[in-house]
């Protein structure tokens, strides 16, 4: 389970990325985070992997308290979640195959775990012909598959998505938001900030809107509610 | 710090990937250190050599009490006895003069004329050869035989070795600041090369940070990769080094046959140690000075 009580961001050039969050998100759901560009989306999902800390309130995510977080603990609370952007972060002298299993490296996996797993993983992203290409040799949706098959390769229990298909045209996004809905049905908890009305529109899942920093609704099965 | 044998195979490979990627900086590191490896090791070999001289100048007599002749044996032996228990006298032996004059024909064993000369008619004198605990004793103790009506002369060589002291002190000091100053600029050297391997690798080490990766599975390859440019240089300082010694006491042998030079085994067991020690230290303290500000994500 996350919760976040009270989350205040404030950034040293005193603009507020939040005010004053509540929020609870509980293992299996799937989440999306709507509001303008710059009202605090991305300020969230970074609280939540501890790239930035709350200036107030508390982040809870199972059993880090985050605000107390040693360093040597920030690596095994990242463990637990796998985060997906909006920039994919590719490494881009590693075929698609090294770049998916270096996320294992990184961790201490062993040899045979990773030849185990990673073919795994590239086929459930439909990425198995391609394992041995390299970034820049594929389309940006078939990167941004890899850069999901990495953040799910070590089994996290949530899966942190900041604008995933941005940079996708339609028929591309659609393909990969179908792609996190069969990986919240095998487990995960997806939590997705993203811009893409109509497939938000179309699934019907919780939907948590934020305006200047605030959370302004809350629905099991939201809609966008923009027009963007 | 504690890591399974998973990561080792990662980390040997990617410390080799950046020495080989960045090999002109490894290059350039492992001669700044080779270099101030060499320095130490001059100080070294000086200051080795001068203990090695005072403590053979130590273990040589260091005080001679010689006796007026014409004394009795008894008198002479009477001394002895008593000087056995002064403050500060570690070993106190008798010598007739014929002791002394085969002594000196077993030392100068060419000197035709000496030989001769006190095999005529012996000059020389009964006396004791004294040894002290610390050759600062020396002066009062010389007083105090030389108070003895029966003693003719005394002779000590303790100025000599406590100067030597001195000197191989300073030389310390004067170690230790050069080789301060030159450990800065080895270790600024390499941070810029490790800096400059971390650079070329800040992605690898943003996504490790960002899946979960500890900072000691990031910092080990970056840190042995110090490590091997530390020790390459030590051990290149060391082959000079080693070289430059044989030379030294192949040269020293035929123009100095007198000078005690210390042993190139105890030379370069000093050398070696100190210099390994010394380029591990300033290669890890480099990468983890460079790592720093990379690992804040």
């Amino acid at each position: 389970m996350i919760r976040l009580e009270k989350v205040s961001k404030r950034y040293p050039n005193g603009h507020y990325g939040l005010v004053d969050v509540s929020l609870t998100i509980r293992r299996g759901e799937f989440l999306f985070l709507v509001g303008p560009s710059g009202a605090g989306k991305s300020s969230l999902i970074r609280l939540l992997y501890r790239e930035e800390s709350a200036s107030q309130g508390e982040v809870f995510v199972d059993q880090f308290k985050l605000s107390s977080l040693r360093r040597s603990q920030v690596a095994r609370l990242r463990r637990q979640l796998g985060v997906v952007f909006q920039d994919v972060k590719l490494l881009p002298q590693r075929t698609v195959y090294q770049n998916v299993a270096f996320a294992m490296e990184a961790v201490g996996a062993s040899t045979r775990d990773i030849h185990k797993r990673v073919p795994q993983v590239l086929e459930l992203v439909g990425l198995s012909r391609s394992r041995d290409n390299y970034p820049h040799q594929l389309s940006g949706g078939e990167q941004q598959r890899v850069g999901i098959a990495r953040a799910l390769v070590n089994n996290p229990i949530y899966i942190i998505a900041d604008e995933p298909t941005g940079n996708l045209d339609p028929e591309t996004a659609r393909d990969i938001m179908k792609l996190f809905v069969e990986i919240n049905r095998r487990g995960a908890t997806v939590i997705m900030a993203t811009h893409a009305k109509d497939i938000v529109n179309q699934m019907q899942r919780r939907v948590v809107a934020i305006e200047q920093g605030r959370i302004v609704r809350d629905e099991v099965r939201g809609v966008y509610g923009y027009e963007s | 710090m504690a890591m399974n044998l998973n990561g080792v195979g990662y980390i040997v490979r990617e410390t080799a990937r950046n020495l080989i990627r960045n090999s002109w900086m490894s290059l350039a590191s492992v001669s700044t250190v080779a270099i101030s490896m060499f320095v130490l090791s001059f100080f070294l070999v000086l200051t080795t050599n001068l203990n090695h001289v005072t403590s053979v100048l130590q273990s040589q007599v260091e005080m001679k009490v010689f006796i007026n002749r014409q004394v009795p044996r008894s008198q002479e032996l009477a001394l002895l006895k008593k000087a056995r228990h002064w403050p500060n006298v570690r070993r106190i032996d008798f010598f007739t003069k014929q002791q002394a004059a085969a002594s000196l024909k077993q030392e100068f064993p060419d000197q035709r004329d000496l030989v001769t000369l006190i095999s005529k008619s012996n000059p020389l004198f009964d006396g004791y050869d004294v040894y002290t605990y610390r050759p600062q004793a020396i002066p009062q103790l010389a007083a105090r035989f030389k108070k003895k009506s029966i003693v003719h002369t005394v002779v000590y060589e303790g100025q000599v070795v406590s100067r030597l002291d001195k000197l191989s002190n300073i030389l310390r000091w004067v170690g230790w600041i050069v080789e301060g100053l030159l450990g800065l600029a080895t270790l600024f050297i390499i941070v810029n090369t490790i800096r400059l391997a971390v650079f070329a690798r800040r992605r690898e080490v943003q996504v490790m940070k960002l899946v979960g990766a500890t900072d000691w599975f990031i910092r080990w390859p970056f840190v042995l990769e110090g490590m091997v440019l530390g020790i390459l240089g030590a051990l290149v300082a060391d082959v000079v080094v080693d070289g430059g010694y044989r030379w030294l006491t192949g040269v020293a042998a035929v123009a100095l046959p007198f000078w005690p030079l210390a042993s190139l085994h105890s030379v370069m067991s000093e050398v070696l140690m100190f210099t390994l020690i010394g380029g591990v230290l300033v290669g890890v303290l480099a990468s983890l000075v460079a790592l720093r500000r990379f690992l804040r994500v």
